[in-house]
């Protein structure tokens, strides 16, 4: 296999097509009201948010946009009203400064200086508020995680993945944004550059190390069982490169997994019990 | 026996673990059917159950001749029609040995059973966690002629149908439960089942989203020749109806006549060869 940018090219009609259906058909299926979802003003969560309103209608479709003042951007905030404004879905802004200030002081042992774990409160702050909405108003949470995130573990356990769908999770970064310019969302949200908005001015190409088209194809080689010499060889990259994104992936399953059990009964939960999302059963 | 019928192919979504669900929508097609004057009608694989029934296959297993024959029986007698239709099944021997079975009931009652021979068992497929293997590859003799079946992945083997042609099945079905992903495989391999054997062949794919599968529909029947004859939509339940007529086996049998140049002598090097893979 000849790893080249080629491969990555998918066909945005018919993926519009399989996911809008699949969103649709989730909610037919659950008899939920609609679906709620974080909007960052970045291309993850303005592509779910367009295939949602695709899918179900805009009415049915609430994005919330909950920022703070240490990551407060005026881009950002412009661009999702631009894109509230124009696929005309609803739009609530939470302004969390306050409520994480509270929980800062709250935790005892909380210290300043620690970015990730204050980063990663902030995003699982949002996700309680996506739930709350979910609950009060029937309906489900939409994720906006992607491929590429997904496998390397780029994200906040039981934070910004916490959702009932995620229906860009099988697309690379480099193909959501062929996803999100077949959708007509506005270049400048699908060109910027992704941020998980845990602190200020992180960008995640700059912490991942690599470009999103780079990263994509070390992570489709691995998908498809290529040897990290070859993805190497092909891409003209040291192997170590190779190794370290192949380690990222492997060491993060925890945060794609159900938590681990040790298995004491008959039939274990997420060890041996296989049951479909969806049954019918009379 | 009939030189001449019409094949009705239905594919619909099957709500999972429903069975009443499921067969309400066998009998408003066959229906369907009737009014259209078919002999035949065939539903996907799983379509009594839906496919994704993972750990709920051990309880909506049914032995064969069972509770749900007798249902489908009925319907068959009512619509006068040939029904195939896909099914977990146990095992008279035990409750834990189960298969993935396509059954075959015609207006006079229940004629049999085929078991699937090949379980997929990799990338979304756990079949072989739950099913054990069919070892059988029987024909039935009905009054529009003698039919084959066969299921989904073991359209993958060629000599399943093969098997089925060498006893006489000049009409094969293969009923089906593909996702999206594997259409192109069966676009192909649906074609080069029909034309190798010079048979006709009907696909019944299933309809519908389990489990985020997308599973594309696209039922088909084949000529001998590899021409689709009719074509169930892409991805949403539908109905379609194509006529199998025995006399058109005759001209593609001389211009393309593989079973007369089969060579016998290479199945047993094929046997060998794939004992030592």
């Amino acid at each position: 296999m000849k790893l080249t940018n080629k491969l990555l090219q998918i066909n945005p009609a018919t993926t519009q097509q399989k996911i809008t259906r699949f969103i649709k058909d989730y909610i037919n299926k659950t008899k939920t009201k609609g679906i709620v979802l974080g909007i960052s003003g970045g291309i993850d969560s303005a592509t779910t948010a367009v295939l949602a309103t695709k899918a179900i209608g805009p009415n049915k479709v609430l994005g919330l946009y909950m920022p703070e003042e240490e990551t407060y951007n005026k881009t950002d905030h412009k661009h999702v009203k631009l894109l509230a404004e124009k696929f005309k879905f609803k739009l609530k802004t939470i302004d969390l400064t306050q409520t994480l200030s509270i929980l800062y002081k709250t935790i005892p042992d909380y210290n300043p200086k620690d970015k990730l774990s204050r980063g990663n409160l902030k995003v699982r702050t949002r996700m309680l508020v996506w739930y709350y909405y979910a609950n009060r108003q029937n309906r489900i949470v939409a994720g906006s995680s992607d491929k590429s995130e997904t496998m390397i573990g780029y994200y906040t356990k039981w934070g910004d993945a916490a959702a009932d769908i995620s229906p860009i999770m099988d697309l690379y970064k480099t193909q959501v944004r062929q996803l999100a310019l077949h959708l007509s969302i506005p270049p400048a949200i699908a060109k910027k550059p992704s941020t998980p908005g845990l602190w200020p001015n992180q960008t995640a190409e700059e912490e991942i190390g690599l470009k999103y088209e780079i990263l994509d194809l070390i992570l489709y080689g691995l998908e498809h069982f290529m040897p990290t010499k070859s993805i190497a060889k092909q891409l003209h990259l040291p192997a170590k490169t190779i190794a370290t994104v192949k380690k990222r992936w492997l060491q993060t399953e925890h945060k794609r997994q159900m938590p681990l059990t040790t298995k004491l009964q008959y039939r274990t939960i997420n060890a041996d019990f296989r049951l479909a999302r969806v049954t019918e059963v009379v | 026996m009939k030189e001449e019928f019409k094949v009705a192919l239905a594919q619909f979504p099957c709500k999972i673990g429903n069975k009443r669900h499921n067969i309400n929508k066998m009998a408003k097609y066959a229906q369907q059917a009737r009014k259209q004057k078919a002999a035949i009608i065939v539903f996907p694989e799983m379509s009594l159950t839906g496919y994704t029934t993972r750990d709920l296959t051990y309880e909506l297993a049914e032995e064969i001749p069972g509770p749900t024959t007798e249902k489908i029986e009925k319907i068959a007698k009512k619509e006068n029609l040939y029904t195939i239709y896909g099914t977990p099944e146990f095992s008279e021997k035990g409750k834990g040995i189960l298969y993935n079975t396509a059954v075959l009931i015609g207006p006079e009652g229940y004629i049999g059973k085929y078991r699937k021979m090949h379980l997929p068992t990799h990338s979304v497929f756990e079949e072989k966690r739950y099913f054990r293997l069919g070892y059988q590859t029987p024909v039935f003799e009905t009054s529009i002629g003698k039919l084959g079946i066969i299921i989904c992945y073991d359209i993958f083997f060629p000599e399943v149908t093969r098997a089925l042609r060498l006893q006489g099945a000049k009409f094969i079905i293969c009923i089906s439960a593909s996702p999206a992903v594997r259409k192109k495989f069966f676009e192909t391999l649906t074609a080069a089942r029909a034309i190798e054997n010079t048979c006709f062949l009907a696909y019944v794919n299933l309809v519908g989203i389990e489990n985020g599968l997308q599973f594309w529909g696209g039922s088909r029947l084949i000529s001998p020749s590899g021409t689709i004859i009719t074509q169930s939509k892409y991805n949403d339940e539908d109905i379609s109806f194509g006529r199998v007529n025995y006399e058109d086996l005759k001209p593609i049998e001389a211009f393309v006549p593989t079973l007369r140049d089969l060579r016998p002598e290479l199945y047993a090097s094929l046997k060998e060869l794939s004992e030592n893979l």
